[in-house]
């Protein structure tokens, strides 16, 4: 059975619909919110900008560091929840459909139109996205970039590898590390994410 | 009555977020916190700045445009009532608003996001770390108030993060 990612989306809006009376929303073994994208990317280009062409280097990977370790302990927890073991499990025939569970999630969580477009068990992962709000919002703010810009999609997608592939969490992360080889805010029709194991 | 529905406000355009017909997106706490600690660690002072001044300009023109769909929300009381609710329903947490007017007040916070989240990763800390809330305080009491952005400055007196039974948040008016 594919991965239907209109049943993980439904899940997703009504399980967010669900508060405590802490105001706390806790889904899929994390806690979630929800902000404006404009908040993330001010986030994330200005800060690149106040680190200066210097630092740019560092910056870009602190912000992918930041971005993988985070979907490494988030879809860890995504797939170890209530919600996966009711919703998506039973939809998944091999271990290599956890990837289009955890891009059906990405897609419900507004991250972008995320698309397998070839994985390579152990190897390598291609995933392909029309509009990345990262993308978007840099173009909207800054203009065309010389280069990708979506550092938490990036960071993302090493961390999806990480987990299918790395060692047991949580000692795989960063087994995998991800390139944005295409992005849309440099003129790409789409951005293009392609994850492949570290080097040393 | 309150106007305002959230429930409404929130859904889908394709693959997008919308809140209220503007772009958001869910992010969960790892990714919250380790933003957070990534702007605290590498600049100090100026990625606390801009940790605020993010969150209060982003919450400024989302709450302008929200004000804007929901003229019929005149009282103080019904705009900080859609306030606390939008916070609430975003999975930030819980504000108690007190005194607030045109010069500033006080709001309390029992319970947010941040500090859930960050605790849950990182334990106590022992200065005060609720820098988003206070830039979505600035940026919503500005918008409600009709004032440039930058207007009001919000301080966090006391934050559970170090010990304190809740988060205290001062808003005074720089304008």
């Amino acid at each position: 059975m594919a991965i239907d990612g209109t049943k993980i989306i439904h899940a997703v809006m009504e399980g967010s619909r669900i508060r405590e009376s802490k105001g706390i929303i806790p889904l899929f073994g994390v806690y979630l919110s929800l902000f404006s994208v404009k908040y993330y990317n001010r986030l994330s280009f200005d800060f690149e900008k106040k680190m200066g062409e210097s630092r740019r280097n560092e910056a870009e990977k602190l912000l992918v560091a930041a971005a993988q370790e985070c979907g490494y302990a988030t879809f860890q927890g995504i797939r170890n929840s209530w919600e996966w073991d009711q919703i998506v499990k039973p939809m998944i025939e091999h271990p290599e459909d956890q990837i289009d569970g955890f891009t059906a999630v990405a897609v419900a969580f507004g991250w972008g139109d995320l698309v397998v477009k070839e994985l390579v068990p152990k190897r390598s992962l291609v995933i392909h996205v029309g509009d990345s709000y990262e993308a978007r919002g840099f173009l909207e703010d800054y203009g065309p970039s010389e280069s990708g810009k979506c550092y938490m999609l990036r960071g993302v997608t090493g961390a999806f590898m990480d987990l299918l592939y790395g060692d047991d969490y949580p000692e795989g992360c960063f087994t995998f590390t991800a390139e944005e080889s295409r992005c849309r805010a440099k003129g790409d029709p789409y951005c293009e994410f392609v994850a492949r194991k570290s080097s040393g | 009555m309150l106007a305002f529905n959230w429930q409404r406000e929130l859904g889908r355009e394709g693959h997008r977020v919308v809140f209220s017909g503007q772009a958001f997106a869910m992010h969960c706490h790892h990714y919250n916190i380790n933003l957070q600690k990534t702007l605290e660690d590498t600049l100090g002072p100026e990625g606390v700045d801009l940790l605020y001044r993010s969150a209060e300009e982003a919450n400024y023109a989302n709450f302008s445009y929200l004000l804007a769909q929901y003229s019929q929300l005149k009282s103080l009381k019904s705009k900080f009532e859609m306030a606390a609710t939008m916070f609430q329903n975003c999975g930030m947490g819980i504000l108690h608003f007190h005194h607030i007017g045109p010069q500033g007040g006080q709001v309390v916070s029992p319970s947010s996001h941040h500090v859930t989240g960050w605790l849950a990763k990182l334990g106590r800390r022992t200065t005060p770390g609720c820098h988003f809330t206070r830039g979505w305080l600035a940026g919503m009491v500005g918008a409600v108030f009709e004032k440039p952005l930058n207007s009001y400055r919000v301080v966090e007196r006391e934050c559970k993060l170090m010990g304190h039974r809740d988060c205290v948040f001062e808003i005074s008016c720089d304008a």
